[in-house]
Parts: C-alpha cells; sequence; structure tokens
C-alpha cells in the first residue's frame, strides 16, 4: 500500500469513530413514505427496537393527523409521498476552483468576511475535513470534553454509545404527538446533534454545529436533544452566516433541551436557508419545533435568533417553566426581503412558582414578504409570582410587505406581572437624512439603522456570531430601499 | 480665493409644490468668508439650509446652484456631503441601537473613501475621534452613547460641532446652533467653529441673535425676508438691526 | 340544537327580498355552526348552545308579559336631559319616541316595509365572520332605524332603554341601523337593563353609517342580569373626516361579548374605540374590536382597563389592520387588567396586522394584582384594606371613563358603576 492509501485508510477509519461523516452508506431507498422506508431506514442506523417501535408509534399517528392551516402562511401543498426520505448525497460535479464558483455567491461570502479556505469548503471545491483538519480538531477539542464528562455527537451515535441517555429524555419535550411535523420528524429524523452536560460542569467552549458536518442530505429531518444536568452550563450555535442551498425542500426539524436545578443553556441560531429568488421561486421550508423544559429549580433557557433565510419560516422556540424560579428567555431578529414569509415567534409556558420570562423580538419585512410574530404566555392558576416582559418591534421597508403581531396572553394568577409592548413604524425619513448629510449612502445608513434597531438583540449573540450577524443583516436588506 | 456657493435667482418650495418658499434667491460665498443669515421666524432660512443639504421635503423650481463649480441640484444628499457641505442641524435626530463613535465611523470613512483615501480601522479611527472629542470638551461616555438618544440640547450642538471636525467640510452652515445653549455652552460651540474656519473653507450662519455673531465674527451679514435678502452688509447690519427690529427693514 | 327555524312566527313573510334575507342568514350561521374553543375568533369565549333552549321571542308588545309595576306602557324617564327611546323585553315601543326635528326614527318592520332600510342592511359587516350576526339576520324583524339628517347637530343626547323584566326568559334579537348624513352630529347612549333574576339572549347588531364630515358618540353599557347573555356586533363604515368616539361599560352577565367592527373608509376618519370592565362573581366579559384602516390619514386609538375577581373572565381581542399602500395613519391601543383572584382569568389578544410602511402603530397590554405598595401607603394613613382596595380598582377603571367626552353621560356612569362596585 502506498502512504497515500495509507493515509486515506487512516482518516478514513478516524471519521467513522468519531462520526463525523454519517456512516449511512451510498445507496438511495425509493421516494414515498411507509412502514417499510420507516424499517428500511432504522435498519440502516441499526437502531435499537425500542427506536423502531417509537418512529413506528409516530409514523401511525401521523397518518391521523392534518397539516396545520392557522398561521398566515400561503405555501403550495406538500406531497409528503414524493419525498425522498432517505438519501445518498447527491453525486454532483465539484468546481475545480473558486474561479467556477458562482461569483454572487462568492461576493456573499467575501461581504460576510468568511476566510478563503473556508469558502473553498462551502463551495464544494474541497471537502471540508481536508480544509478544517477536522480529524485533528476534532481529536483536540473532543478530548478536551471528554475530560470533563461532556458528550457532544451526533444523535445516530449518541443512540449507539449512550442508548439509556436518549431513551430517558427523547420525546419528553416535544411528544410525537405536538404537532403535524414534530411527528413526521419522529417518524423519519436521520441524525442531528446530541449534548450532555454532567453535573456540575461548566462546558468550556461553545459547541457549534459546523463542527459537527454532515453530508447535506440529512438536513432535512435533524433531531437534536440537549441535556444539562444539575448546575450545569452550555452554550450552543446552530447554523452559519453562509447562504446554505439544499435539494431538499423541506426542513421539519426538533429542538429538545432539557435543564435541570440551577443549569442553564444558551441556544444561539443564526438561519440564512436559501430563502427562494427574487421573484419567490423555490427556497427551503424551515418548519421547526424547538422547546426547552426548564425543569429544575433556577432552571434557565435563553433562545437567541437570526432568521434571515428560508422561503417560509414557521417556528416557535419555547420554554415550558416548570421548576420554581426558571427563566426563559428569547431574543429574536427576523429579517424578510422578497417573498419570504414566516410566521414566528415564542411561547412561555409558566407552571412553577416565582417564574420569569423575557421577550424581545424585532422583526424587519421588505420587498414582498409577509412576517408575522405569534407568541403566548400562559400563566398557569398555579404560577405564583410570575413575570413577564414582551417587546416585540417591527419595522416596515417599502410599500409591499406586511408585518402582524399576535401576541396571546392567559392569565389565571394573579400575582403574575405581565407587560407587553408592540410598535410598528418604518424607518424614519429623518434619520436617513442625518445620515447622508454625513455622507453615508443609503444602503449602508439602512444598514445601520436596522442593526441598531435590532441591538437588543444582537448583543446577547456569542461574539463570532454577532459580528457575523451584523454583516448577514446589512446583505439580507440589499436592494430594500429606494 | 474659491467661489464656494453661488446660488443664482432661486425659487423653491415644499416638495409637492403646494407652498413657494424662497422667491429670488442670490448669495455667493467665496472661501474664506463667514456669512450670516438673519429674519424673522417662518420665513424660511431653514429651508434654505434643508435646500443645500438636499432634503427631499424641499424643491426648486427655478434657479442655479452651484458648490465649488458643480451643480449643486443634481446630487445626492450624501453626494454633497462627500463634497464638503455640512448642514450642523437645528434639531438633530436620534438614532436608537447606534453608537455615536460607530455613526462617525461611518462618515468619516465615506469621506475617506470618496476622496480615494484608504479606510480607517476601528483603532486608528478611535485614537483620531478621542483627540477631536477632548478638545471640544465631549467626554468618552457620550462617544459611547446611542447617538443623541437622551442627549441634551447642548451636548447635541456639541456633538455636531465635534462631526464637523472630523469631517472638515468646504461649507459649513449652521443652523440656528445657538438654540438652547446656554452661554458657556455657547462659547465652547464658537469656539471650536472658529478654530475650525480657515481661508480654504466658508462658513454660512443662520441666526436670529446677535450673541453668536458676536463670539463667531461674520464678514457678511444678511437679513433675510418674503423669500430672499432684502439687505446685505457687514457686522455693523446685524447691530442695527438688533436695535431696530425686522420690521424696519421690511417696511423700507 | 334547539332553534326552531319552522315554527317562528316572524312578521313579513310577503315579502321576498326579507325572507330571502333571512334565509340566508339561517344558512350562514348552520355553516358556521356555533362557537367552540376551536374557532379563532372565539377561543377565549364562547358559551353552551343549550342556552336557547327554553327562550321565546316576545309576542306583540301588547301582551308584553311584564308585571304589573313595569310601567312598560309609560313614557320613559331618562337619567339626564335626553330624547329617549324605549325597548321593553327585546320590543320597541315606538309610540313614546319623541324626537326633535331633523332626526328620524322607525321601527325595522316600518323601515323594512317602506323599503328604505334595504341597502343598509348587512353592508357594514362580512356575514362570514359572525355567526351571531347571521343568526340575527335568520331573525330579522325588530330593531329601529334611526336617521341624523344632513347638518343637524342634536343639542341633546338620545338614550335608548333596553329594560328586561325579572323572570322573562326570551331570546331578544335587535338589529338597528344608524345613519348620520353628512354634517350630522348626535350623541347615542344604549343602556342594556335586566332586572335579577331573568335569564334571556340579547343578541344585537348595531350597524352604523356615519358619512362625510359627521360625528357620532355612541356609549354603550351592559348592566345586564347576572344570568343573561348579551352578544353584540357594533359595526360602523366611517367616511371622509368622520368621527366615532366610542365607549362600552361591561359589568357582571353571564357572558357579554361586545364586538367592534370599524371601517375607516376614507381620508380624515378617525375612532376612538374604548371600554372598561369589571366582573366579581362568575362572569365573562369579552371586548373584541377589529380596526380596518382602509384610506390613508386615518386614525384609532383604544383604551380598555379591566377588572376581573371572584371565578370571573376577563377577555380583550383588539385587532388593528392597516391596509396596503395607506400613507400616514396611525392606530394605538392599551389593554390594563387587573386580575385579583386565584380563579379569575385575564385572556388577551392584541393584534396588528400591517401592510402599509408609512403607519405609525402600537399595542400594549399589562395584566397584574392591585399595587401592594399603593395599599400599604393608604393603609398607613388610616385607610381600611377594603377601602384602600375599593379606591384603587375605581381609579382604575375611571381612568377610561373619564376620556367619555359627554359630561352628563360620563357622570352618570361614573354612578352607576360606583353602585356596582363591591
Amino acid at each position: 500500500m502506498t502512504q497515500k492509501t495509507e493515509l486515506l485508510d487512516e482518516l478514513e477509519k478516524q471519521k467513522y469513530k468519531y462520526g463525523f461523516v454519517t456512516d449511512i452508506e451510498a445507496d438511495t431507498v425509493s421516494v414515498g413514505l411507509n412502514e417499510e422506508i420507516i424499517r428500511l431506514i432504522s435498519a440502516k442506523k441499526n437502531e435499537p427496537q425500542w427506536l423502531l417501535d417509537w418512529r413506528l408509534k409516530a409514523y401511525r399517528y401521523w397518518l391521523s393527523m392534518t397539516e396545520p392551516t392557522w398561521a398566515k402562511l400561503s405555501f403550495e401543498p406538500i406531497n409528503y409521498q414524493s419525498l425522498h426520505y432517505y438519501a445518498a448525497p447527491v453525486q454532483k460535479v465539484k468546481p475545480k476552483s473558486l474561479d467556477e464558483v458562482d461569483k454572487n455567491l462568492l461576493e456573499t461570502y467575501n461581504k460576510l468576511g468568511i476566510p478563503l479556505k473556508e469558502q473553498e469548503a462551502l463551495a464544494g471545491v474541497v471537502a471540508v475535513d481536508a480544509v478544517f483538519d477536522s480529524v485533528s480538531v476534532a481529536t483536540t477539542y473532543r478530548a478536551r470534553l471528554a475530560e470533563k464528562g461532556i458528550i457532544f455527537c451526533s444523535i445516530s451515535e449518541a443512540i449507539k454509545e449512550h442508548p439509556d441517555l436518549v431513551r430517558k429524555y427523547l420525546g419528553t419535550v416535544v411528544p410525537y404527538t405536538d404537532n403535524f411535523y414534530a411527528c413526521l420528524n419522529s417518524a423519519v429524523f436521520t441524525d442531528g446533534s446530541f449534548v450532555f452536560i454532567p453535573k456540575g460542569v461548566h462546558c468550556p467552549m461553545e459547541l457549534s454545529t459546523y463542527f459537527r458536518i454532515n453530508a447535506k442530505n440529512t438536513g432535512q429531518f435533524e433531531r437534536t436533544l440537549i441535556i444539562a444536568e444539575d448546575d450545569s452550563y452550555v452554550s450552543y450555535l446552530e447554523g452559519c452566516t453562509a447562504p446554505q442551498r439544499d435539494e431538499n425542500q423541506l426542513h421539519a426539524a426538533i429542538v429538545e433541551i432539557v435543564v435541570l436545578n440551577n443549569a442553564e443553556v444558551k441556544y444561539s441560531t443564526v438561519q440564512n436557508w436559501y430563502p427562494g429568488d427574487e421573484y419567490g421561486n423555490g427556497g427551503v421550508y424551515n418548519f421547526v419545533t424547538k422547546r426547552a423544559a426548564c425543569r429544575g429549580v433556577n432552571a434557565k433557557v435563553s433562545w437567541t435568533q437570526v432568521e434571515t433565510g428560508s422561503a417560509i419560516t414557521w417556528k416557535y422556540p419555547s420554554c415550558i417553566l416548570q421548576g420554581d424560579n426558571s427563566v426563559g428567555e428569547f431574543y429574536s431578529v427576523a429579517i424578510t426581503h422578497h417573498y419570504q414569509q414566516a410566521d414566528t415567534g415564542t411561547k412561555m409556558i409558566h407552571l412553577g412558582k416565582n417564574t420569569r420570562s423575557k421577550i424581545i423580538s424585532k422583526g424587519i419585512s421588505a420587498g414582498h414578504s409577509n412576517q408575522t410574530y405569534r407568541g403566548l404566555v400562559d400563566i398557569s392558576a398555579n404560577a405564583d409570582n410570575a413575570r413577564n416582559f414582551s417587546q416585540c418591534d417591527s419595522l416596515l421597508i417599502g410599500t409591499n410587505c406586511g408585518s402582524h403581531t399576535v401576541p396571546y396572553v392567559r392569565n389565571r394568577n394573579k400575582s403574575a406581572i405581565l407587560e407587553h409592548e408592540a410598535t410598528t413604524s418604518k424607518i424614519s425619513d429623518e434619520q436617513l437624512f442625518y445620515c447622508k448629510q454625513r455622507g453615508i449612502d443609503e444602503e449602508t445608513a439602512v444598514g445601520l439603522i436596522v442593526n441598531g434597531f435590532c441591538k437588543e438583540v444582537m448583543q446577547n449573540l456569542p461574539m463570532e456570531f454577532a459580528i457575523e450577524a451584523a454583516k448577514l443583516i446589512n446583505i439580507s436588506l440589499e436592494g430594500s430601499v429606494g | 480665493m474659491e467661489k464656494i456657493l453661488e446660488i443664482n435667482n432661486l425659487f423653491a418650495g415644499t416638495y409637492d409644490g403646494t407652498k413657494e418658499i424662497i422667491k429670488g434667491l442670490n448669495l455667493t460665498i467665496n472661501s474664506g468668508e463667514i456669512h450670516a443669515i438673519m429674519g424673522p421666524n417662518g420665513a424660511g432660512k431653514s429651508t434654505l439650509a434643508y435646500l443645500l443639504a438636499g432634503k427631499k421635503d424641499y424643491a426648486p423650481t427655478a434657479g442655479q446652484i452651484q458648490f465649488c463649480g458643480e451643480n449643486l441640484l443634481t446630487m445626492k444628499p450624501e453626494e454633497r456631503a462627500n463634497a464638503g457641505i455640512f448642514l450642523s442641524m437645528q434639531y438633530p435626530v436620534a438614532i436608537p441601537g447606534v453608537s455615536t463613535s460607530n455613526f462617525l465611523k461611518h462618515a468619516l470613512n465615506a469621506k475617506r473613501k470618496y476622496q480615494g483615501l484608504n479606510e480607517l480601522d476601528a483603532a486608528d479611527f478611535l485614537k483620531i475621534l478621542r483627540n477631536t472629542a477632548k478638545e471640544l470638551g465631549v467626554s468618552p461616555e457620550m462617544l459611547k452613547r446611542e447617538i443623541n438618544v437622551g442627549f441634551s440640547g447642548g451636548e447635541k450642538k456639541r456633538l455636531e460641532v465635534l462631526q464637523m471636525k472630523l469631517l472638515e467640510p468646504k461649507l459649513a452652515v449652521l443652523d440656528e446652533t445657538d438654540s438652547g445653549l446656554d452661554i458657556d455652552a455657547l462659547r465652547t460651540v464658537a469656539q471650536g467653529v472658529n478654530d475650525l474656519h480657515n481661508q480654504n473653507n466658508a462658513l454660512l450662519i443662520i441666526t436670529h441673535h446677535l450673541d453668536l455673531l458676536n463670539l463667531i465674527k461674520p464678514d457678511f451679514v444678511h437679513i433675510y425676508a418674503d423669500g430672499h435678502i432684502i439687505r446685505s452688509g457687514s457686522k455693523e447690519l446685524a447691530i442695527e438691526l438688533e436695535q431696530n427690529g425686522y420690521k424696519s427693514f421690511l417696511e423700507a | 340544537m334547539a332553534i326552531d327555524w319552522m315554527n317562528n312566527h316572524l312578521w313579513g313573510d310577503d315579502i321576498p327580498w326579507l325572507i330571502g334575507l333571512r334565509e340566508k342568514g339561517q344558512r350562514m350561521f348552520e355553516q358556521l355552526g356555533w362557537p367552540n374553543a376551536k374557532t379563532e375568533a372565539w377561543k377565549y369565549s364562547y358559551f353552551p348552545q343549550q342556552i336557547l333552549d327554553n327562550l321565546m321571542v316576545c309576542p306583540d308588545s301588547d301582551s308584553c308579559q311584564c308585571h304589573e309595576n313595569c310601567h312598560c306602557h309609560d313614557k320613559i324617564k331618562t337619567p339626564f336631559a335626553a330624547y329617549g327611546i324605549k325597548f321593553c323585553n327585546g320590543r320597541l315601543h315606538s309610540e313614546h319616541v319623541n324626537l326633535p326635528e331633523g332626526v328620524i326614527v322607525k321601527p325595522l318592520v316600518e323601515a323594512i316595509y317602506e323599503g328604505e332600510v334595504k341597502k343598509y342592511i348587512n353592508k357594514s359587516f362580512d356575514l362570514d365572520k359572525f355567526p351571531f350576526a347571521a343568526l340575527n339576520t335568520a331573525f330579522l324583524e325588530n330593531g329601529m332605524m334611526l336617521i341624523v339628517e344632513r347638518g343637524v347637530k342634536l343639542s341633546q343626547p338620545i338614550f335608548i332603554h333596553y329594560q328586561q323584566h325579572q323572570k322573562v326568559h326570551t331570546f331578544n334579537n335587535i338589529r338597528n341601523i344608524i345613519v348620520l348624513e353628512k354634517g350630522a352630529s348626535a350623541t347615542i347612549t344604549e343602556h342594556y337593563e335586566g332586572e335579577r333574576g331573568s335569564s334571556y339572549f340579547n343578541n344585537i347588531v348595531n350597524e352604523i353609517y356615519a358619512h362625510d364630515e359627521s360625528q357620532l358618540r355612541h356609549y354603550i353599557v351592559n348592566n345586564e342580569s347576572e344570568t343573561a347573555y348579551h352578544v353584540a356586533l357594533n359595526a360602523a363604515d366611517l367616511r371622509a373626516n368622520a368621527s366615532y368616539e366610542a365607549f362600552v361599560m361591561q359589568g357582571e352577565c353571564a357572558f357579554c361579548r361586545h364586538e367592534s367592527y370599524i371601517r375607516l373608509l376614507q381620508k380624515g376618519a378617525a375612532a376612538t374605540v374604548n371600554g372598561a370592565y369589571q366582573l366579581c362573581n362568575n362572569g365573562i366579559s369579552d371586548i373584541t374590536t377589529n380596526i380596518f384602516h382602509l384610506a390613508s390619514n386615518t386614525d384609532s386609538q383604544q383604551l380598555v382597563k379591566g377588572v376581573a375577581d371572584g371565578r370571573s373572565k376577563g377577555v380583550f381581542q383588539g385587532k388593528i389592520h392597516i391596509a396596503p399602500n395607506i400613507k400616514q395613519s396611525e392606530g394605538h391601543q392599551q389593554h390594563r387588567a387587573l386580575l385579583l383572584s386565584d380563579n379569575a382569568e385575564i385572556d388577551a389578544k392584541p393584534e396588528l396586522e400591517i401592510f402599509a410602511e408609512d403607519v405609525k402603530c402600537s399595542h400594549g397590554n399589562t395584566c397584574g394584582d392591585l399595587d401592594a405598595e399603593q395599599l400599604f401607603y393608604m393603609q398607613s394613613r388610616g385607610i381600611s384594606l377594603d377601602d384602600a382596595k375599593r379606591i384603587l380598582i375605581k381609579a382604575h377603571v375611571d381612568e377610561a371613563v373619564a376620556t367619555i367626552s359627554d359630561t352628563k353621560v360620563k357622570n352618570w356612569l361614573l354612578n352607576i358603576i360606583t353602585k356596582k362596585t363591591p
């Protein structure tokens, strides 16, 4: 064997060992969804019987459900029988260098400040592993994490290596009966992240999905489970600012977070899935169910999201504030342009005593887009001294877009104090003129003003994300004014 | 000596054309000069200032404005700013979430780009900003705050002058800069403006009061009423105005 | 379903368009179905359709089922100087209507017969959105048509008293058509008063047409019996520079839903839609508003203050809708509620639906208990805890009542509230 082959072999083995590349073989199953296909998926992944049973229960239940229509979204009905639920990565012809890559895409990468080598990876010129030398990266940080007992791996691997943990928590925060898309996901999910932080451990670094790069197709039905035991802390980053194309149009993901006594989880998302072209063709449908259960006393969860992509977004990261003194926070910036549609918001369910929730939502609509903030603050009869503060502001740019706010409030406890304010306005001419009179051109001025509008949310993002997100906001609004 | 501003027979009014405000205005400003325009309230002095800066609420209907030999009326507001026009506003607007220093960095870099210079990075810019701020008595605290959010009248005006110093305009138009200022603040502002003024640039001061003109001494004083300049003179004219009021000039 | 469609002997079964209209109402009601928790607009408040059992439509006023002390046939006595109109157990007593020149009032039946009211019925709202308005259409017969003629500015308010007698259990289906011609101005006060012990269902639809430059102040006091059901739709079309100032006071009643549907159709139209609710026992109060800005330079304001104690439930749903391409319009809304007991509930859904950029809209919603600091302060000055609570609750509700521009009506209302506060 040549040295090269040896090395490749080694790499191959290590990849498999760390589960960074999907261990699914390269073949395709036919389109459509039925029990056969689910059994096939489960078998290929070598899943234990209990999981297959769970998938089948979910699938059978899904057959009895109807797709929800109450959101202010309109889209072509999805033909669920025409999707691939299990497919090998598509063998595309790879570009040989950046010169062959779409100029617009490169321009976006440059504006976002993405280094050249990273650009090559994103464009498919080279395999990500080679660029990031992910094997050695993996070795370094996984060792650090392992020392502390932290588990961060793909969920498929977790099912094999830590089945008891998975079984204990999977589906307990988002049961498959929860909603139509969550049910579908439970039946056919292929992969996602698994994070476990043991008692008393403060995770020393931000865990990012970027390091757990899988083949493109498994983003379709992603399933993530994060468990923070007593007195632990973790900050998790999902997504990246670079525009992500995907052959799969439907993304129905689930994120479940369990937070025990005195623990804290910070979950940040920057989502820039392909939004469709400026005429409204194509684009990803992003239907996500994200929920955190603050089961322990003093548990805390903070959701921060910057949503700029997808043709259609339907997601309500929520917190169930079960433990006394638990805290739920939701910070969101949602930008829609061209023909994008978003119906997003949060649900804060106050069950325990002395619980607090804070909602800061900033929505910016431009082009022909439509955006709805939909929130629920639910105070149960036993939730003494609950506190909620909500601030939802919308900015409209142009005359063809829409922005809507629907905050529901249910209060069944007299000691709760709830405050909610919402405003809708446009970028003031005065502010634009002031910027221009100081020599700043219109597009830069809009970017400045909008970033200022979103500041309260942005300051909750981990630093690298915040800088990239600010740039992303500017790019997302290109061509919106004038 | 350079002809910085030349306004010829300018007619202008509100953008929708319903009201004519400026009726046949003529004015020439050369480099090194300080001009003052005084006139009764509501006559349209601020309108002139906004027209020069390019605010779209007002539109010219006839006449010309040349700025350093170029047709000003075809230029966008940011182009006029980059070319060297600075308008110190009477009521500077607040922009929440945008820090003063961040805003100023963008403004200065826009100008540098126009001049073909490289843009400054954060560290270099901050050095320049801090020095300039110190000279004007603007605290570092104010630079971190969101621009004009919760600023007092005096703080806003001092910030306007700070911007002027950074951007080094060819023509600085001060629109009622003295309104809302106590005597100390007025002195600081006047000092800053005077330091800025040299033989290559010019000032156009719009004001009601003599106080500011005692601190920033004008070369020419114009009385504006009925949509145009009815009388021009030297500083003595201002003193005469103070003693006799506008009525005496209008009746003349 | 206990509605006996066949055996209703409604007047007018020889007028084809009326028959057609009633049939349309019936079909729509059956299609929409009785609202329940899955009906979005009724998700917080709905009531059992069984209440329609044992209710009857009150026959002609001659044999109106009143007791001897009723004084039904006497002239109405108004609480302040006003032009009085009386309804008794759901029937208009037209013989006692005394209005000045320039105001025309006639029973709906008469207006139907003459045909002129046809151009107004169901034109100010979309029937497929309101199940009880559909029901109202199916039973269309009783009510009135009130026209204030061009340029007429009434010097006194019009006071309409809807009285329900004790132990009279009726289904009162009332449709009022109110028209203010160009430049007209009037104040209309509606007082729904039910004696204790009567269990009835008031199904009201008011259609208001305010022409250019007209001004209407519209005050509604729901002073129903504790075992009554009241569902009202106030639909108003406002034309150029028309102004509509409305206020609803909701008291204790088994179920009381006051829904406004206001369309600002032309430039300069403005609406103020305020209200207050005060519940201490088992009542459910629902104030729902839909305000549509369909032209530029329109303005809407809303302030609703509520108190829920005992086992009661207060619901507020407020939608502001701004149509595309509208300029220079503003819509502001505030809902502030006090939740005073562990068995009471407040539900709110303030909603903004905005399709235009040159607008300013805001809404605010707060809910909480009485301020402990304020209570303690009063106690430390010798005021008993009960009195202190009463003072704070009154102050809370009075803030909304204070917005009523007509002083006579405002004082009268403040009086009623004081009497009813436990």
